[in-house]
């Protein structure tokens, strides 16, 4: 079985400063790989380890997700090799041109039975682009993962969602995106992460994928989200039973309790 | 020069920090300082994850590193407020590895992988610490036996060891540095006693008096050679002082970094007390000091790798980062004020722990008597 | 130019549909809809305020709903004019209709939706992105705007709209062998009408006993900022609210001894009414609330718990 475990060289926006015009800047944010990846790393090796197979990391995005650190970082997970397309012309590219590009790796690589990926990345949070990966293969793309295990004849998937856990039966190629508790991710050891350095990685161009043109979405305008519109009523809170009442009663009249 | 970690120093302590919050989170340190228990789920998981063998020879299944990162990561174990939590267990082990039989090597690298202290280090006495010509505890040997008699004190770890890792001499021989032997000593083996000794510090290593009354082993129990027992000991001493300098180093930032929160938090005269230049004088030497400790711990962890002669450079350093580590716990309580004297306040026990490393691993003073003399015989 | 006013909804077998239909009705045009899944959940979806509903009929040997997604993002293709606008739930399910959508019509997908008007001939939509740091207003020109909203619930608007089986080959890869019930575990902050969270201004573990009896005179959830579940352990990680963690709205959310970074406020920017207790007078959340208490929390959340027990 051979499984690619699509994953991201991401900054944390815990550490990216916010303009007034919604610029951010990430001089603050190192790169890492994203939060919830580790996990679709782990699934890939156990179901790997149980059925000899095989497990490819996948990334793709601007140059910076190709320095040594980034690719050790990625290899010293359980990967078997690596396969990175990093081109600065991915640096802003939206979900559904990554997911373009993704594919494109994908079919390039051959003969993958499974893409593995985690729930949703550390920077943009919204789950989609395996989904849209999944679109753009043709293949089936389920989120929501729980738990990955072998079968006679394919693996059996099982789905965390909310009409109840659902179990599959998974004979053909798909695209899954695991939950952040589908297994727990082992720590990289002394001996994967130096051994990281010693695992093939083959970079692949840009140009030597076909990509199809991906419309992308024009910003007309940004900001910093707007927290501060609030009535700002400030109580000294030297005597704390009278600040105490007098909260309770503005509470009341503000109809909050 | 290049103060900038490797991939591999990065991507270690990033790992290290993902374990760290898994298995040794405040809440686990705290309840173990409580019950005077030790971090044997801890250990294990750092063992799992190949920290536990850092250093081994390959045959052993270990992994080749430098000193310097092993003093970043018992630094960094150190930081999350765990005394002692890593390193000196894999100094020890190394003296067995360089100079124990098949049987002992196998033997404690299968009790370090199982998160056990393979054996505590019996060498202080009632009558002998630092000077080991003083040594009172016997090893006679007889028709291929051992037999041992004596008493060892202050010994840590003593409880939660498999072995005894004894010190004693042949009251044969005159001389002092040949009379020493190695022996590795099961801790249930008949003659062996012990009365545990409470203290105020260290509560997750026990401190334990040991009474040797006619304990009697087969001769296999002797690691490496006969009447070298001595320079055996010391073979590991400079990276023993340099780990537990990084330990101080690491337990210190740990203070600062809860005081200075605090300071920035703590609200008096309308402002954070951090606003106040007294309080500020007291972060800024404290950062200086930890700049220092940091520094002078990293250097001469790379003099180690670069294998220069270390000469004074482990005692100036552990006495060095014991004594200024300790400051700052103590200025960071200072900060705190009587909250920081509360039990359950991190603060009070990295100030305890920290004491404690002004004598353990040999005092301030006896660092003097080490560095004093060889800087005057440089200069002779 | 053609242009399309054509706006549609896409269905994963959910009947709560009303987020998608009010994003929908507000570009104004003709709103349809594809359903997949059963026909219960059809004949719900033409009540919901739709004008038509395309239903790829009754799924057959256990195939799940993403196996359609492919289906949906043909069937919309295939309508006429192309699409002004396709609008999806932000479930598992529904993110996968989206994604064949997408990749159909090779145009992103536009999630965090907090606004999406007709200007002219464009869509324009307000998001946030970066798990609620940043807005930005975009307009996607070339292609179908696909938006991903909350679903909402489920609406009966009276009239029903035709409901037409279009037929459709889902993908053999997987068939559902087993469904079972989940039983509930964990907190559900997004149902709470009160929370009451606590930052870094706590000073040991044992003292959240002052905040969770504060939670219980509020009638409030616990929750904390992300120090207190991933620096220290001393609050499950589920109850953690920011960009990475939780985002509600509640009627009521009291900050006790959080500074108010962006990281966390982002978390509670839709709660009706914030209340901020922190010693430090200067601290952002002071500009960020509705009602603050500038006072040592040890002294002001007893109190603040005696009052709203005595008022109760």
């Amino acid at each position: 079985m051979k499984i690619v475990v699509a994953y991201k060289w991401a900054p944390n926006p815990q550490d990216a400063e916010v303009a007034p015009d919604g610029s951010v800047d990430w001089s603050r944010a190192k790169g890492a790989v994203s939060e919830y990846d580790p996990v679709a790393f782990e699934a890939a090796r156990q179901l790997a380890d149980a059925t000899g197979g095989e497990v490819v990391g996948l990334t793709v995005g601007a140059a910076s997700v190709d320095s040594p650190l980034a690719r050790k970082a990625a290899l010293s997970r359980g990967l078997d090799r690596l396969v990175v397309v990093a081109d600065d012309r991915l640096a802003d590219a939206d979900g559904t041109r990554l997911a373009a590009v993704l594919a494109a790796a994908v079919r390039s690589i051959g003969d993958v039975d499974l893409v593995l990926a985690g729930d949703s990345s550390v920077d943009v949070a919204e789950g989609q682009v395996p989904m849209t990966l999944a679109g753009q293969l043709g293949w089936l793309g389920m989120a929501a993962v729980s738990g990955v295990t072998p079968s006679a004849d394919g693996v059996v998937v099982e789905r965390d969602l909310p009409g109840g856990i659902t179990t599959l039966a998974l004979t053909g190629p798909a695209v899954l995106a695991v939950t952040t508790d589908a297994v727990v991710p082992r720590v990289p050891g002394m001996k994967d992460i130096l051994g990281a350095a010693k695992k093939p990685v083959e970079v692949v161009p840009l140009d030597a994928l076909e990509v199809p043109d991906v419309v992308a979405a024009t910003t007309l305008s940004g900001s910093r989200p707007e927290t501060g519109n609030r009535r700002g009523v400030i109580i000294d809170g030297a005597d704390a039973s009278s600040a105490a009442a007098e909260l309770v009663a503005a509470l009341r009249t503000a109809r909050a309790l | 020069m290049d103060f900038g970690l490797t991939d591999e120093q990065q991507l270690l302590l990033e790992s290290l920090d993902e374990l760290l919050e898994r298995e040794c989170p405040e809440s686990y340190i705290a309840e173990l300082d409580l019950n005077h228990q030790p971090p044997t789920t801890f250990r294990r998981a750092m063992n799992d994850a190949g920290f536990g063998s850092l250093g081994f020879p390959e045959e052993y299944g270990g992994t080749p590193s430098d000193a310097l990162t092993l003093v970043m990561l018992a630094e960094r174990v150190a930081r999350q407020g765990l005394n002692n939590g890593y390193g000196l267990e894999l100094l020890q082990a190394m003296d067995i590895l360089e100079f124990g039989s098949e049987e002992q090597k196998t033997e404690i690298l299968g009790l370090l992988a199982n998160g056990d202290v393979p054996f505590a280090l019996g060498f202080t006495e009632p009558g002998a610490g630092s000077d080991n010509s003083a040594m009172a505890t016997t090893a006679v040997h007889h028709d291929g036996m051992v037999t041992f008699n004596g008493t060892k004190t202050l010994i840590t770890n003593a409880l939660q060891s498999r072995y005894l890792l004894l010190m004693a001499k042949d009251p044969q021989v005159e001389d002092p540095r040949k009379s020493i032997s190695m022996y590795l000593v099961p801790m249930d083996a008949p003659g062996v006693t012990t009365n545990r000794l409470d203290k105020i510090v260290w509560h997750i290593s026990d401190s334990c008096e040991i009474f040797l009354d006619d304990v009697t082993l087969p001769e296999s129990s002797l690691v490496g050679v006969k009447g070298n027992g001595f320079k055996q000991l010391m073979r590991n001493f400079e990276l023993e002082r340099l780990v537990i300098a990084a330990n101080c180093l690491g337990l210190a930032q740990c203070a600062f970094d809860d005081a200075a929160t605090y300071a920035a938090q703590r609200v008096q005269f309308g402002k954070p007390i951090g606003s106040f230049q007294l309080i500020q004088l007291k972060l800024t030497d404290m950062a200086i000091k930890l700049e220092n400790i940091r520094n002078f711990v990293y250097k001469t962890a790379w003099m180690v790798d670069q294998e220069l002669p270390l000469k004074s450079q482990g005692a100036l350093c552990k006495r060095y980062s014991a004594m200024a580590a300790f400051e700052v716990a103590d200025e960071a309580m200072q900060i705190f004020g009587g909250v920081g004297v509360t039990v359950g306040t991190r603060v009070s026990r990295l100030w305890r722990d920290l004491r404690g490393h002004r004598f353990g691993g040999g005092t301030d003073e006896i660092m003097v008597h080490i560095a004093g003399r060889q800087i005057v015989k440089d200069h002779s | 130019m053609n242009v399309s006013t054509q706006t549609w909804i896409v269905v994963a077998d959910d009947p709560a549909v009303s987020g998608l239909v009010t994003t929908a009705r507000g570009l104004g045009g003709a709103v349809s809809a594809v359903v997949v899944g059963r026909k219960s959940v059809a004949d719900s979806v033409a009540r919901a305020g739709v004008d038509e509903v395309l239903w790829l009929g009754e799924p057959g040997d256990g195939a799940p709903v993403e196996a359609y997604a492919g289906e949906v993002a043909r069937v919309l293709a295939e309508a006429g004019a192309a699409p002004l606008a396709v609008v999806g739930a932000t479930t598992p399910a529904g993110r996968a209709l989206l994604g064949a959508v997408a990749a159909r019509f090779q145009v992103p997908v536009l999630a965090g939706l907090r606004g999406a008007t007709l200007e002219g001939d464009a869509v324009v939509v307000e998001r946030s992105v970066l798990g609620g740091i940043a807005e930005r207003r975009v307009q996607v020109v070339g292609g179908p705007s696909v938006l991903a909203v909350a679903a909402g619930g489920v609406t009966d608007e009276g009239t029903a709209a035709a409901v037409r089986e279009v037929p459709a080959q889902p993908l053999g890869a997987a068939r559902v062998t087993d469904v079972r019930v989940k039983e509930q575990t964990g907190v559900d902050l997004g149902a709470a009408r009160a929370v009451v969270a606590v930052g870094r201004g706590l000073k040991a573990q044992a003292d959240l006993d002052l905040i969770t009896d504060l939670a219980a005179a509020a009638g409030a959830e616990l929750a904390c900022s992300r120090p207190l579940a991933e620096g220290v352990d001393w609050v499950a990680k589920e109850r953690y609210i920011g960009i990475s963690g939780q985002h509600i709205a509640p009627e009521l959310y009291v900050a006790v001894g959080i500074s108010g970074q962006l990281q966390h406020m982002v978390g509670v920017r839709d709660a009706k009414v914030v209340v901020a207790i922190n010693s430090d007078k200067a601290a952002p959340v002071f500009a960020q609330c509705d009602y603050g208490i500038v006072g040592d929390l040890y002294e002001v959340v007893p109190a603040l718990a005696a009052a709203l027990r005595a008022g109760s």
